[in-house]
């Protein structure tokens, strides 16, 4: 097929087969990824910006990795939080980083529709690596692929996702994408980190883990942001562990030998136990290296032009 | 003198909606008549010389009130000063604005009414009328010298951009501006309720992960304002309706006799919160875009009388501060000059709403709520009037607009139904959609 998008900006507006030709580009990247010298000269000449806003280590190493596997040049601009509207504007940032002629952009923003309003302006293509509480497509791609590489195909299959998800990027862009392939979808949450409104998204949503994973084959738990507590979103950690932790003792509900994914990092303890994290259904260490496969997927997709690693 | 032939006159406060000839002299309206004939006006200009405009096809009514704009003098003269904001008024349709006092400073003493009030005299436009803030430094804590204000010029009360949150503090408004008979003007939020909220708390914020503003921010305070006027027996405004809730409970306040009025913005009558792009931050208004239902709600409202106003609410801003994502940019619509075309377009030729309607909510009953000269073409009242065109045809381009802001969602529209002729006190200041 022919790859047509400037730029990546969710999975919401991402058709089948566009998730399709990233996961198949993936699985290429990934074998290479895999050999012992991990170079190529595809994008050589090519200048990657990484631009977060947002504290993140995983997430910017995988990006930084993936383009330098790829033979990119790249360049991390960090910015500490405490700059949104003081300093310079992100419309600025974005025509100095223009002017300075990257060929792509990797924006991570504490604020929703960030990575849109910057690919609206540049000319070079845009990847959203998490823009406030809206959309984290890399991270739903490879949380796509490493249920993909379990499970084979998804149509039909049955996924709980449990934890802040009002807050929740990874939430959101995993229900749109997973839907997309046909996975039924809940949601879990207390009623205050999973608003009515939810609904709209068209997937289930419930407040009662227990009942929720009966039947289901992936179990996803999310980050919880500790400091939600204090804004009275829910009473204690404990009571929230107790209610959506999970636990082996929780995960044998789903009657199967579900997979486990945590975009991390974790709160052990908290969202997920020390047994689940380390146990044999995990595959948190799986999404990590799909992270950087998916991230040179999607990086060569952007930039590769003519270059003709995949065949 | 003026003599506006054969043009259809709505003015509500005659109950008229016909055609008629209108002569206009010294300020004022002279007379209004079915016909009059070349002699008889000449004979009425005693010398003077006439200015006859073939008024077929076109609108007469009295200048548009608009109790609601942010004119940011003094302080922000970057996104509109007096000036600027009361040349986009006369070219939108209005003779007299009242200007919101969260200014910096905030118009919280007499010296800064007068201020405001001379700045719109030096400009020779649209009247322009200062509100004074409710409390000091609208802090919400003390009230300001009411009276003293009074004197100077203030027009109402309000720290409209806040919410007086201490409700003692807005009973003792309530109850101590009965000193001046003027209104005080409540913008109904609570702060808790609407939080780091961005837009309307709905389908439509979860999808985008926008953090919500749930509805009853504003109608708790509605109905908490209602309950206090209703104790005080104070004369209370309540600015910028937007929730069906609200409506509800006006509505029913009004039954009761509250000594209550209300008024809505254009754009919740027009936008619903499901036509909010991630970036359309030109849409990012407080209080929020509502649901389908609380747009039907306000037009209901509006047609009934539960809701006696239209106002702008006119918030213009700075091209740099709306191009942010979309947390980062301010609320606010600048609306003078496109908000009576606009309403045309979307709800009158529609006909939802009439046009007769329109008059009297956006100058017959702001001029008697508030106690203001015009809204009306009786003979002997100023002539502060409209010529509206429906035919004459303009696409809104930033090139064209007076006011300093961009910050509205109709740029690169083509509306159809503009004013064409706008007159303060009988003096012609835009023709032909320019600014004289």
């Amino acid at each position: 097929m022919k790859w047509q998008r400037k730029d990546i900006l969710g999975l919401e507006d991402m058709s089948v087969e566009d998730i399709r030709h990233i996961l198949h580009t993936a699985k290429v990247m990934k074998e290479i990824l895999m050999r012992p010298i991990k170079k190529l000269p595809t994008l050589k000449g090519k200048s990657v910006v990484n631009v977060f806003y947002e504290a993140s280590t995983r997430t910017r190493t995988s990006f930084e990795m993936a383009a330098k596997v790829l033979g990119a040049d790249t360049t991390s601009i960090a910015i500490a939080q405490s700059s949104v509207s003081k300093g310079e504007s992100l419309y600025d940032t974005a025509k100095t980083i223009q002017a300075m002629r990257a060929d792509l952009v990797i924006l991570r923003h504490p604020s929703s529709g960030s990575a849109k309003f910057l690919a609206d302006i540049l000319d070079p293509g845009v990847i959203n690596a998490g823009d406030g509480q809206h959309e984290h497509p890399t991270q739903a791609l490879l949380d796509i692929f490493t249920m993909e590489e379990k499970l084979g195909s998804l149509e039909g299959k049955k996924i709980v996702i449990v934890g802040d998800i009002l807050h929740s990027r990874v939430a959101r862009s995993n229900a749109w994408g997973l839907q997309k392939l046909g996975v039924d979808v809940t949601l879990v949450g207390p009623p205050t980190l999973l608003p009515v409104e939810m609904d709209g998204l068209g997937v289930k949503t419930t407040y009662d883990l227990n009942s929720a994973l009966p039947g289901a084959d992936i179990v996803m738990a999310l980050r919880l942001q500790l400091e939600r507590q204090k804004s009275g979103l829910f009473p204690s950690l404990r009571e929230y562990s107790q209610l959506y932790g999970l636990t082996t003792e929780r995960l044998k509900k789903t009657g199967k030998q579900s997979i486990v994914l945590h975009p991390g990092p974790m709160n052990r303890g908290v969202e997920i136990s020390d047994d689940v994290a380390d146990g044999v259904q995990a595959l948190i260490e799986k999404q990590v290296t799909n992270g950087v496969a998916i991230r040179m997927a999607l990086i060569y997709l952007l930039i590769g032009g003519s270059s003709n690693v995949v065949a | 003198m003026w003599w506006l032939k054969d043009v259809w006159v709505i003015d509500p406060s005659q109950k008229l909606s016909a055609p008629r000839d209108v002569l206009v002299q010294g300020g004022q309206v002279l007379e209004i008549s079915s016909s009059m004939t070349e002699e008889e006006v000449l004979e009425k200009a005693q010398g003077e010389s006439i200015d006859a405009v073939n008024g077929q096809g076109k609108f007469l009514f009295p200048g548009l009130i608009d109790v609601h704009t942010h004119l940011r003098e003094p302080g922000q003269e970057d996104k509109e000063d007096i000036l600027s904001g009361s040349r986009a008024a006369v070219r939108g349709g209005f003779t007299t604005i009242l200007a919101m006092a969260n200014t910096q400073p905030v118009i919280d003493n007499r010296a800064l009414v007068e201020f405001v009030r001379r700045q719109g005299e030096r400009a020779g436009y649209a009247h322009v009328l200062p509100i004074g803030t409710v409390t000091k430094g609208m802090q919400g804590a003390e009230l300001v010298e009411m009276a003293d204000m009074k004197e100077g010029g203030a027009a109402a009360f309000s720290d409209d951009g806040k919410n007086i949150q201490n409700g003692e503090v807005m009973r003792l408004a309530l109850e101590y501006a009965k000193l001046t008979g003027l209104l005080i003007i409540s913008h109904c939020e609570d702060k808790y309720l609407a939080g780091e909220g961005q837009m309307r708390r709905g389908v439509a914020s979860a999808r985008m992960g926008l953090k919500g503003i749930p509805a009853s921010a504003e109608s708790v305070i509605v109905a908490r304002d209602l309950l206090l006027a209703e104790e005080t027996e104070g004369k209370l405004h309540l600015a910028h309706i937007s929730t069906v809730e609200s409506v509800d409970l006006i509505r029913r306040a009004k039954k009761r006799g509250v000594n209550v009025t209300a008024e809505v913005n254009p754009h919740h009558l027009i936008f619903c919160d499901e036509v909010l792009g991630i970036t359309d931050t030109v849409l990012k208004v407080n209080p929020p875009l509502g649901s389908r239902a609380d747009r039907e709600a306000l037009i209901e409202g509006l047609r009934d009388g539960t809701l006696d106003m239209i106002a702008t609410d006119h918030a213009p801003h700075t091209q740099a501060e709306k191009a942010r994502p979309f947390a980062e940019a301010p609320f606010g619509i600048a609306s003078l000059e496109t908000a009576l075309s606009a309403v045309w377009q979307h709800l009158v030729v529609p006909g939802i709403i009439s046009m007769d309607r329109v008059v009297e909510a956006w100058s017959f009953s702001p001029a008697q709520r508030f106690g203001l000269q015009g809204g009306s073409l009786v003979p002997g009242s100023v002539a502060d009037m409209v010529l509206f065109d429906p035919e004459f045809s303009e696409v809104i381009e930033p090139a064209t607009l007076v006011s300093k802001a961009r910050n509205t969602p109709f740029l690169h529209k083509t509306f159809q139904g503009f004013p064409v002729m706008v007159w303060v006190e009988g003096r012609l200041v835009q023709r032909d959609r320019k600014v004289l």
